[in-house]
């Protein structure tokens, strides 16, 4: 191959899995949380899920089978963060996209995560 | 608490400003009050709730409207703390060093405007992550690797222009660094090497154009903005073996690190392999609970326990190999033999291993530059969640090794810390990382990591060792270490601050560089 000179778009939509102007994009709630969560709440070795089987225990550990956080409660731990998950910027997990993911939390079971980190090597 | 103002800069000067930045980038990204808590340090060191705190932040989405914002700031004197992405946690993460500075976001920078295959590089933005790139390359696929550090969310211009490493053969990163795009002080856009020429097509391919080289200006600095810089990438290998070697003892490290010199300086050790300590290793998985509910560091019969627990050693050697299996052959061999004079070693390939999770299946993927957010795990080893990095440089010696080791670990552990360190290989040098995991909700243990961290910084400069990295609280104390001639280091840079960023609004303090009037304020 030689030079490729793609098209200019947004990384974090790109890896969310669609293209496009971010004011156009609605991605979805699991799309959200493969990206932002999943990496430390996606299966249950994650440091997030080994985090809330030890402080909450094995029944909490799993964010995609809770059915017991208020939307508020996971707003308020994304911008502020809890022990060692640090807060996320608005910037980046804007007000939309946080709303979003929200719902995808606080919908009914069942839900599955795609988890990034365990995606197959290039 | 009401959000600090910089110090000289009056409130109606402040919300001046931070009107004219919502004109520029659109009110939406302009984040202030309970929006900046998102920007604090989430693993914050000292006591003092005033330190290191953003009055706002504000987020442009491109070089001309980080031009703009500069231009603002320079006239009312607003200084400006810059990060990429922000997620630089062991080191402050968004927060800056003065407190009332206004955090200039780049995260909305995130584009991916090239990535070639036939020559091996990237061009980014300061907002890509490693998880944005990987996913860029794969969906297309391409035949290329990135080199990663452990959090693969981090932005991969910044964690360059931090010195930070990864674990391929391209795991130097600022190393690997070809051409950057940097927006100055004054407003100016400045391309660096061949970028400078143009219409050429060498930018990303040659690093030093004509002239003075000035890209290591832009890296652990606070004279520009870097908004675009060009990354090289590995070339997808014909074959990758990564193993683990484990030892038994602590004192190992002496014999260890002697064997791995000749093999690195002679390319036989490939990549940036790492000699992991038993506790970082076990934390990944594993809290101290399981083990240990004793207060302070674990006794010798529980780190022999966990040795056996998790088929891993008092040290463990993370290694991989690339390329034809002709070559990782002969590679293998001769990095087998070298090590095999040790009592107790073992050797494990990925299919020697069986318990899940395990370090090697882990490490495997960083190795091959799978991004991940796997080594958070280790902050789960107390339960506390913070976490702060103490980095000194070694010679690639046995004695400097178990010299630091025991002024490191012996340190640490009389503070009631566990030690948690690793020796990351360089070309020529060994990053000895520790990261102390603290509880960051309790103040008592705050102050006990500050004693430790002012200790251990004083103990490795007395002995010639330097940190290549610090926390925002340190930078001063770091800086301080580098005081050969006078100062004379420090003195060229505040020369070159004066000169570039004459009203000082760029990142006061970063690296322990102030500008004139706030290092007049100090010594008054």
């Amino acid at each position: 191959m030689t030079h490729i000179r793609h098209l200019i778009l947004p990384a974090a939509l790109l890896a969310a899995g669609f293209a496009g102007p971010a004011a156009a994009a609605d991605p979805s709630g699991q799309a959200l949380f493969a990206h932002y969560c999943a990496p430390c709440h996606g299966d249950s070795n994650g440091p997030g899920t080994q985090q809330l089987r030890r402080s909450r225990g094995a029944d909490k550990a799993l964010l995609v089978e809770r059915t017991d956080l208020a939307a508020d409660y996971i707003q308020y731990i994304v911008r502020h963060g809890l022990k060692a998950m640090p807060p996320f910027v608005p910037s980046d997990l804007t007000d939309a996209k946080l709303r979003t993911l929200v719902s995808f939390l606080t919908s009914p079971l069942p839900r599955t995560a795609k988890d990034q980190s365990t995606l197959p090597p290039p | 608490m009401a959000e600090p103002l910089p110090p000289g800069l009056t409130a109606e000067r402040m919300s001046d400003a931070l009107a004219r930045f919502r004109k520029i980038v659109g009110k939406d990204w302009v984040f202030v009050d309970d929006r900046v808590a998102s920007y604090h340090d989430p693993y914050t060191v000292p006591n003092d709730a005033g330190l290191h705190r953003a009055h706002a932040a504000v987020a442009p989405a491109s070089s001309e409207e980080v031009q703009a914002l500069v231009k603002v700031a320079n006239e009312l004197h607003v200084p400006l703390w810059t990060v990429s992405r922000g997620k630089n946690f062991a080191y402050g993460g968004a927060a800056p060093v003065l407190s009332g500075s206004v955090v200039l976001d780049l995260s909305r920078l995130n584009r991916i405007l090239e990535v070639n295959e036939k020559f091996g590089y990237a061009l980014v933005e300061p907002g890509v992550s490693y998880f944005d790139l990987y996913q860029y390359i794969k969906d297309r696929g391409l035949k290329l690797w990135i080199d990663v550090p452990d959090p693969g969310w981090g932005s991969v211009v910044g964690n360059a222009l931090d010195h930070g490493v990864g674990y391929t053969p391209y795991g130097d990163h600022f190393g690997m660094q070809c051409g950057m795009e940097v927006v100055l002080a004054n407003g100016e856009v400045v391309r660096t090497g061949m970028g400078a020429l143009p219409g050429n097509n060498t930018w990303q391919l040659f690093k030093y154009g004509f002239g003075p080289y000035v890209d290591g200006l832009f890296s652990q600095s606070n004279f520009g903005i870097v908004t675009k810089m060009g990354i090289w990438l590995m070339s997808e290998p014909a074959g990758y073996r990564p193993y683990l070697i484990t030892f038994p003892r602590e004192e190992d490290i002496e014999q260890v690190v002697e064997i791995v010199r000749p093999l690195r300086l002679n390319n036989v050790l490939q990549n940036a392999a790492t000699i992991r300590s038993l506790v970082l290793d076990a934390a990944l998985f594993t809290t101290k609970s399981q083990y240990y509910p004793g207060k302070g560091p674990i006794p010798d019969s529980v780190a022999k326990q966990i040795m056996a627990d998790q088929e891993i050693g008092m040290w463990n050697f993370c290694g991989a190999l690339y390329g034809p299996p002709a070559i990782t052959d002969v590679l293998w061999s001769t990095t087998r033999d070298a090590f095999a004079s040790i009592p107790g070693v073992k050797f494990y390939f990925p299919e020697d291993r069986k318990r899940r999770p395990d370090i090697l299946i882990h490490r495997a993927d960083t190795m091959r530059g799978i991004p991940k957010l796997t080594e958070f795990g280790f902050l789960n080893w107390n339960g506390g969640g913070g976490h702060v990095g103490f980095s000194p440089v070694s010679p690639i010696t046995g004695q400097d090794a178990i010299r630091q080791w025991r002024m490191v670990s012996g340190r640490v552990r009389e503070h009631g810390f566990d030690y948690m360190g690793l020796m990351a290989v360089g070309f020529r040098e060994l990053h000895h990382v520790t990261v102390i995991v603290y509880d960051q909700n309790d103040p008592a243990e705050r102050q006990k990591l500050d004693e430790l961290f002012r200790l251990m910084v004083r103990e490795a400069a007395a002995e010639g060792y330097g940190e290549y990295r610090t926390h925002i609280h340190y930078m001063d104390t770091i800086a301080g270490t580098y005081g050969w001639n006078d100062n004379a280091l420090m003195k060229m840079h505040q020369r070159i601050k004066d000169a570039l960023d004459p009203n000082g609004i760029l990142s006061p303090g970063k690296s322990g560089i102030w500008p004139r009037h706030l290092r007049e304020a100090k010594k008054a």
